[in-house]
This record gives structure tokens, C-alpha cells and sequence, in this order.
């Protein structure tokens, strides 16, 4: 019992490494995320001047309302991005800088060595998605009455755990494609953006898209999410979105890791474990 | 008797390397089926090192040089044949395995670009798990061997390329491996930079007992720290044994230096004059002649000084690597 605990001490402190050196990362290019924040917002305000627009064409609705429902969309979806970028660059940017070797020569398990990256995408993806949110809502001057935002982040977090498994497997993409298998990864972010209503409800997609959206975990995602901040529901209302998510997140995340060492056997078997550019 | 760090039997590796002819016929062609050339990289190779040996692995660009060194460090499965380091199957990736190995490769980088290299030595400190106190001795204590002080604080990409190679070589040692794979850690650095490492690796191997496989194309490297070589080229081992033993095997001929009375006396009946400055005469012979050759040269000629040497180790090696492929 000791010994496993020791084991899984050492274990924690390699993915707190991992976590430390994203962490130096992000301060050495503060300014480039700085830039690319700014980015977003932009993007974001021009999707929530959609509402703005369609109420200049004299359709009568709650637009306050309506800019709620697609800034949440438009903040998850950036969300969705940061988590999918980090994990992507667990193969990709190490490619890229020439450590992968390095890096997959390592005694650090792989189940951690992604747990460092994804915990650190997590929690500068929330503070991220938490700023993006805020000064949209802000600029709009948005009426949030009856927000529950504790149950939005939580409803968000959990997902997280989904989002990971999913990244997972997306990031073993150019392990076995250099070439061309970040460019991959987007369809699947693609897909999770096109079948779970980031902008739109679910029930206007076809109905086999309908039937995708069931197994995407951003459909309960931003179900939760908008409930949480623009009907105020809590947590015990939110067993709907909550308990496909939990779901979700234990199949794919063993999914995520069986596939990423499939990958990495595949990519050792084939020499494309080496540096590019 | 004690087990060897490094055993290899009959190490295979086999890489399926997409071919086509040129061209957008052929090029359409390989969108349906695309044809394939199996490549022996590594053709089943046999060697042990032993504990604190240090050797040096020898041959051309595509030997198969670093595709050994990537199996032996668990970054590459074999097709076949068995690789055992001290004790561990490499690709097994046991953690006992990985904490005490180490792969330095000249033309690669464990060390970010953008941060200063103690940012990345924190992260290897975290992942090879080194108490905080050990991890600052041996830090330090390296630093201060390699002579790099501050420049561990400036990011690396502003260090020059020497400057950046002992950096990665302090970041690859800081778990104090036991087994050394250097891959070219000299490559394009200046003459004094190459001295300093090779002295550093010497060092290392005494303080720590520790085992070195090192590839190098600089035989300077080799002839300062390895007394045993083993020659790869095709995928195959062509020589294993001590460095002195590499001409006997493989030059046909040896020189003789010669220094006369008459500086400027013909010598081409006793062989090919290689190389003439002032009075000192350079000749080539064929090894089985040398001693008669010597003995001609004692009676016939007056004879101030004469040595008998092997080619240089440069011109060996580029014999041997001019053998063709066996089939």
C-alpha cells in the first residue's frame, strides 16, 4: 500500500512538471496569448451581433435573451478550442521544438504526462473562458438576473473531463501522421461543433445529427450551461446534462489513452517518433 | 561475472519505405496502392558493453547508427532479435529503465527554445523524480564542469550552438544516468568546444563508472575516449574489437616514415611516396612487404631516422566504409 502510494506521489509530481513547464510557457508568451485573447473577444462580439442584427430586421424576440444564448456558445466553444489546442500540442509543438524524443523517453507515464497537460488546459482554459465571458457580457451590458454561475462552472468542469478524452484521442493524430494529422484534429472539433447546438438548439439539426449530438458531450455541455445562467437552474436540476457527461467522461477517457498508446506503439514501430521542421 | 550494461542479439529493424516513380501518373497510381521497399536499417546486429566500457559506434550517414541507439533507448520497437539494457527490454519503458538512461543526440533538443535551460531542468527534476538537494548538487556541480554558468539563465535560443550542446548535455545527466548513448554530441561545435566535451565525457565515465555507446564522425572523439569501436555500415556490424585492431583488419598497407642523409634521394623502388617535407619521406607499402621493405631501406640507404605506423584512423575508417553492401 505504501509503495503504490509512493508510486502514484511520483507519478502526481511528473504531471505537476508538465503542469509547471505549460505554466513557464505561457508566461514566456503572455503578449501572444494576450493577442489571441483579443482575437476571441472580437470574434465573439461578431457572433453576438448576429442577435443585434436579426432584431434590426424586426423579428420580435428576447434578444438579451438571445445574445446570452450565443455568447455562451461562442464561450465554449473558444473553451473547447484551448482544451483541444493543448492536447494537440502534446505531439504537435514537441514535434515542432524537437524534444518529442525527449519528452517520449521520459519516465513519466503516459496516462500522466497527458493529466499534465490537460489539467493545465483546464484551468487556463476556465480562467480564459471566465475573462472572454465577462467582458462581452460587459460590452452588451447584459442582464444575467437569474444566473447561477458556481453551477455554469461546474456543469463546465465536468465536462472538461469528456472534452479530455476526446482531446486525447484527437492528439494522437500526428503522432501517426506528421505531415498532416493536426489538420485532422479539426474535423472532429468540427464535428462537435456542427451536431451540439454551439449556436443553434439541438432539435433544429436533421435527425441523424440529432442522433451524433447525443454522444457529443458539448450538447450537455452548453444545455447546462445556458440553464445555469439564463434560467437559473442548480445543480440537483441538472442531472440531465450532468450524468451523460460523467458518463461520457469515464468511457472516453480510458478510450482516449487505450487510443493514444495504440498510437504511440504504432508511431515507435514506424520511426515517425522524430522531430519535424 | 557481472551482466553486461548493453547486450544486443541479432537486433533487427526494418522500415517499409514508400517508393514511386516520378511523375502524376505514378503519383495517381500510389493514391490506390502504394508500393513499398522493405529497408534492413539495423540487419541483425550483435554486441555487449560492459559496465563503465566506453565504445565507440562507428559508420556513414545511414549505417544504421541511430536507429541502434533509438532501440536502445525505447523510442523505436525492433522487428526482431533482442535488445537488453542493463537488465531491461528498452521498449518496455520500465521506469527503472528510463531513469537511468540517457540518449544525447547533437542534431536534437530537449531543452525549450524560448526558456532559459534551469526552466527545463526544473521539469526534468519533477519527471526523474531527483530529491531537491541532489538535483542542485549535480546541477551545479555540472554546470560548473562545463563551464556554462549564467548561461543556463538565458533562454536557449539566444546561446551559441557549443554553449546550447552543454546545456542539453547537463539537462541529460542530471539523473545521473548509468548508461550513456551519445549520438554526434560534438557535431558542429569548434575544436576547443569538441575538446572540452570529450574531456567532460571522460570525467563523467570515471567519476560514475558509467557505460558510453557514442557515434561520432569526428575521430577525435573516438581515438580520445573509446579503446573499442564497433563499425556498422549497411545495417551490419563489419568490426568489433579495440581501436589499434582497425588497421590490421582493414588497411592494406602501413607507412613508413623515413628521414636520409640525402634528403633527396629516390625512394619509389621501395613503395609509393606519399608525402615529403624537408628530409622526412612518407611511403606507403603493402602490409606483408613493410618489414622486408624496412630491411631494404636499413641496408641499401643511410638511414638517419625511420618509424613504421599504421594509417591514420581517418583513412581506415574511409576504407572500411568504402566496402560495398554484402549480399
Amino acid at each position: 500500500m505504501r509503495a503504490l502510494w509512493g508510486t502514484m506521489r511520483a507519478e502526481l509530481v511528473g504531471a505537476g512538471g508538465v503542469v509547471e513547464r505549460n505554466a513557464y510557457l505561457t508566461r514566456r508568451y503572455i503578449w501572444w496569448d494576450i493577442a489571441w485573447f483579443i482575437w476571441t473577444v472580437a470574434n465573439t462580439l461578431t457572433i453576438v451581433f448576429i442577435a443585434k442584427g436579426v432584431e434590426s430586421s424586426g423579428v420580435e424576440f428576447d434578444v438579451n435573451q438571445y445574445m446570452t444564448y450565443l455568447l455562451i456558445g461562442a464561450v465554449v466553444w473558444a473553451y473547447l478550442g484551448v482544451l483541444f489546442g493543448f492536447l494537440m500540442e502534446t505531439v504537435a509543438w514537441e514535434r515542432w521544438e524537437g524534444t518529442i524524443e525527449y519528452t517520449f523517453m521520459a519516465p513519466l507515464s503516459r496516462a500522466m504526462h497527458l493529466a499534465g497537460q490537460g489539467v493545465f488546459a483546464i484551468v487556463y482554459g476556465i480562467v480564459r473562458a471566465v475573462f472572454l465571458f465577462g467582458v462581452c457580457a460587459l460590452f452588451f451590458s447584459l442582464s444575467m438576473p437569474d444566473a447561477n454561475f458556481l453551477a455554469a462552472l461546474v456543469v463546465l468542469a465536468v465536462a472538461s473531463i469528456s472534452f479530455i478524452g476526446i482531446g486525447i484521442m484527437t492528439s494522437v493524430l500526428p503522432l501517426i501522421s506528421p505531415e498532416k494529422g493536426t489538420q485532422l484534429g479539426f474535423i472532429a472539433q468540427g464535428t462537435l461543433l456542427v451536431v451540439s447546438g454551439v449556436y443553434y438548439p439541438v432539435s433544429v439539426l436533421p435527425g441523424w445529427m440529432q442522433f451524433l449530438a447525443k454522444f457529443s458531450p458539448a450538447t450537455y455541455a452548453l444545455e447546462g450551461i445556458r440553464g445555469a445562467i439564463i434560467d437559473g437552474e442548480g445543480l440537483s436540476r441538472m442531472g440531465d446534462e450532468i450524468g451523460p457527461l460523467l458518463l461520457i467522461g469515464a468511457v472516453s477517457i480510458p478510450l482516449g489513452l487505450w487510443v493514444f498508446r495504440r498510437g504511440e506503439l504504432y508511431a515507435k514501430r514506424h520511426g515517425k517518433l522524430k522531430r519535424s521542421g | 561475472m557481472t551482466e553486461p550494461a548493453v547486450h544486443v542479439d541479432a537486433l533487427l529493424k526494418v522500415f517499409d519505405v514508400p517508393e514511386r516513380e516520378a511523375g502524376l501518373l505514378a503519383a495517381t497510381k500510389g493514391l490506390v496502392r502504394r508500393k513499398t521497399r522493405a529497408v534492413r536499417a539495423v540487419d541483425e546486429i550483435s554486441f555487449s558493453i560492459e559496465p563503465g566500457e566506453v565504445v565507440g559506434f562507428l559508420g556513414p550517414n545511414g549505417a544504421g547508427k541511430t536507429t541502434t541507439l533509438k532501440m536502445l533507448s525505447g523510442l523505436l520497437y525492433p522487428s526482431g532479435g533482442e535488445a537488453l539494457v542493463l537488465g531491461h527490454v528498452p521498449s518496455k519503458r520500465q521506469r527503472a529503465f528510463l531513469s537511468r538512461i540517457t540518449l544525447v543526440m547533437g542534431n536534437r533538443n530537449q531543452l525549450q527554445w524560448d526558456l532559459p535551460a534551469l526552466d527545463s531542468y526544473e521539469l526534468n527534476r519533477a519527471i526523474y523524480r531527483i530529491p531537491r538537494e541532489q538535483f542542485g548538487a549535480m546541477r551545479d556541480e555540472l554546470v560548473e564542469l562545463l563551464d556554462i554558468g549564467d548561461l543556463v539563465r538565458k533562454p536557449v535560443r539566444n546561446l551559441s550552438l557549443g554553449e546550447r550542446m552543454k546545456a542539453e548535455i547537463v539537462g541529460a545527466l542530471l539523473h545521473r544516468p548509468q548508461v550513456l548513448f551519445l549520438d554526434e554530441p560534438t557535431i558542429g561545435l569548434d575544436v576547443t568546444m569538441q575538446k572540452r566535451i570529450r574531456a567532460f565525457v571522460a570525467d563523467y565515465n570515471a567519476r560514475y563508472g558509467a557505460t558510453v555507446l557514442l557515434t561520432s564522425h569526428y575521430m577525435a572523439d573516438v581515438e580520445a575516449l573509446c579503446k573499442r569501436v564497433v563499425v556498422i555500415h549497411h545495417g551490419r556490424i563489419l568490426y568489433d574489437g579495440p581501436l589499434t585492431g582497425l588497421a590490421d583488419q582493414f588497411a592494406a598497407y602501413k607507412t613508413i616514415g623515413v628521414a636520409l642523409e640525402n634528403g633527396n634521394a629516390d625512394l619509389s623502388q621501395y613503395g609509393e611516396v606519399i608525402h615529403r617535407e624537408g628530409d622526412w619521406i612518407t611511403l606507403r607499402v603493402p602490409k606483408a612487404d613493410t618489414s622486408s621493405v624496412t630491411a631494404r631501406l636499413l641496408t641499401e640507404e643511410q638511414v638517419l631516422d625511420l618509424n613504421v605506423e599504421d594509417p591514420p584512423i581517418e583513412d581506415v575508417i574511409e576504407l572500411v566504409f568504402a566496402q560495398e553492401k554484402p549480399e
